[in-house]
C-alpha cells in the first residue's frame, strides 16, 4: 500500500499532528529553531499531494500550515519548559529521515514517536555523576589542586541532587538557576572551611559549570545571525537572565565572604 | 606535559557534560575527544600568543568541523557533538570573575571582565557558524559536481 499520497482530510490532520509532535519534541529538548522548521517541512512535503508547507518556530511556540486540495490547514502549539536531551534530538532526527524516505503510514509514525518519547533516559544517579565529573575536572582545568577537584565533585553532586528534588515544583528557570548557584557556592564555601579545598575561586567556577547557559547563548547568537531574529532574541534574553541569576546566587556568598561576615 | 594533563581533564569534563545532557551512549567518547582537542588548542594559543578571543574562536571552529565530520561518521545531527564540545570554552569563569569584581566594588575590572565574557560568547557562536556554513557549501558543491 502506498502511503505517500494523502487520501482524506482526516489523514491531513494526522500528518499535521505527527509533524507538530516531532517538532515540539525537538524544540523541548534543545534543538535549534532552524532544525525544527526544517524537520517539520520535510515531514509534510514528503507526501505528494501536500503543497505550500510553511512553518514558523520561535522558542515559545510553533506555527505550521499546509495546503491540501485547495484547503489550508494551520495548527498552532504553545511550547513551555525547554530542557536538554541530546539523545531525543538525535532519535527524532533519525525518525524524520526514515519517515520521509520510506513507506511508513502516518499511524505507524505516530506510534514510533510515542516510543521515542518513552525512551529510557540515563538514571538520575548517572546524570548527577556526569554533572559532577564536569565540575570536578573543570576546577582542575583552571589550575585547581586535587582537593579542589574533590570539593567541586562533592559540592556539585549535592547541589544538583537538591535541584533535581526541587524540579518537581516547576520553578521558573530564573529561580532554579539562582537556587542552584547559591547552593553551589554554599557547599564550595563549606568545603573551604572544612579544609578540603584550597581556592574558593576554582571550586565555585567548577561547581556552577553545569548551570551556565553556554549552549543557549551560542544558539541564540547563531539563530540571530542566520536570520531567525525572534527566536534568537527570546533565547538570548533567557540566557542573559539565567547568567544574571547565577551571578546573584554566587554574589550573595561572595559578598559575605569578602567582607568577612562568614 | 601540561597540555597533556589539560587534554585529559577536558576530556573527562566534556564526557561528563554529555552524560548530564543525556547524549547517546556511542557519542559520549567522540564528543569528549572533540572537546578535549578544542580545549588543548585554546590552551596552547592562549599560552603562546596570549590572545583569548582568537583562541576561543579557533577552538570553537575546530569543534564545529569535528562535529560535522563525526555527524557523517555516526549518522547523527552535528548538534549532538557540538553542544558538549563547546562546553570547555564557555565563559563560566569570566562570569564568575565579573561578579567577584562587582562584589568588590571594582567596576572597571568588572566592565573589562564582562565585555571579555560577551566577546567570548560571540566568538564561540561565530566559530560554529563559519564551520557549519562551510560544511553546507561543501556538501552542496559535492552534490552539484
Amino acid at each position: 500500500m502506498n502511503h505517500f499520497t494523502i487520501k482524506d482530510r482526516e489523514e491531513v490532520k494526522n500528518l499535521l499532528t505527527l509533524a507538530l509532535t516531532a517538532g515540539i519534541a525537538m524544540l523541548k529538548n534543545g534543538a535549534e529553531t532552524y532544525r525544527v522548521e526544517d524537520t517539520m517541512n520535510r515531514i509534510c512535503i514528503s507526501r505528494t499531494n501536500i503543497k505550500n508547507v510553511d512553518s514558523f518556530v520561535t522558542q515559545t511556540g510553533i506555527f505550521l500550515t499546509l495546503e491540501y486540495e485547495g484547503e489550508v490547514f494551520t495548527y498552532i502549539r504553545r511550547v513551555k519548559d525547554i530542557g536538554y536531551n541530546i539523545n531525543k534530538i538525535s532519535l527524532i532526527n533519525e525518525f524524520s529521515r526514515k519517515f520521509v524516505s520510506t513507506n511508513i503510514s502516518i499511524d505507524e509514525g505516530l506510534r514510533m514517536l510515542e516510543e521515542i518519547d518513552r525512551f529510557k533516559d540515563y538514571s538520575i544517579l548517572v546524570k548527577l555523576f556526569g554533572g559532577s565529573l564536569l565540575s570536578g575536572f573543570f576546577s582542575l582545568m583552571f589550575g585547581g589542586s586535587f582537593g579542589d577537584f574533590l570539593a567541586s565533585l562533592i559540592a556539585s553532586i549535592l547541589s544538583l541532587a537538591i535541584l533535581e528534588k526541587l524540579s518537581k515544583y516547576k520553578l521558573t528557570f530564573f529561580i532554579d538557576r539562582f537556587v542552584g548557584a547559591f547552593l553551589a557556592s554554599v557547599f564550595s564555601y563549606l568545603a573551604l572551611k572544612v579544609g578540603i579545598a584550597h581556592s574558593l575561586d576554582n571550586v565555585i567556577i567548577g561547581t556552577i559549570m553545569p548551570l551556565v547557559p553556554g549552549v543557549s547563548i551560542t544558539n541564540s547568537i547563531r539563530d540571530t545571525m542566520s536570520g531567525d531574529s525572534l527566536s534568537g532574541l527570546s533565547k538570548g534574553v533567557e540566557a542573559i537572565l539565567s547568567a544574571l541569576a547565577i551571578s546573584f546566587g554566587v554574589g550573595i556568598i561572595l559578598n559575605f565572604y569578602t567582607k568577612g561576615l562568614i | 606535559m601540561d597540555i597533556i594533563l589539560q587534554f585529559i581533564y577536558s576530556f573527562f569534563a566534556t564526557s561528563g557534560f554529555s552524560i548530564y545532557f543525556s547524549a547517546p551512549l556511542n557519542s559520549i567518547i567522540p564528543s569528549g575527544i572533540s572537546g578535549a582537542i578544542s580545549w588543548s588548542i585554546y590552551y596552547y594559543i592562549i599560552h603562546t600568543y596570549n590572545s583569548k578571543i582568537i583562541a576561543i574562536f579557533l577552538g570553537s571552529f575546530i569543534v564545529g568541523v569535528l562535529g560535522e565530520v563525526l555527524a557523517i561518521k555516526y549518522k547523527k545531527p552535528a548538534t549532538v557533538f557540538i553542544i558538549p564540545g563547546i562546553v570547555p570554552l564557555v565563559p563560566g569563569a569570566g562570569m564568575y570573575y565579573t561578579m567577584l569584581a562587582l562584589v568588590e566594588n571594582d567596576f572597571i575590572k568588572a566592565a573589562s571582565f564582562g565585555t571579555e565574557t560577551l566577546f567570548a560568547a560571540a566568538a564561540i557562536a561565530i566559530g560554529i557558524i563559519i564551520s557549519t556554513s562551510f560544511s553546507r557549501s561543501i556538501r552542496s558543491f559535492k552534490k552539484a559536481a
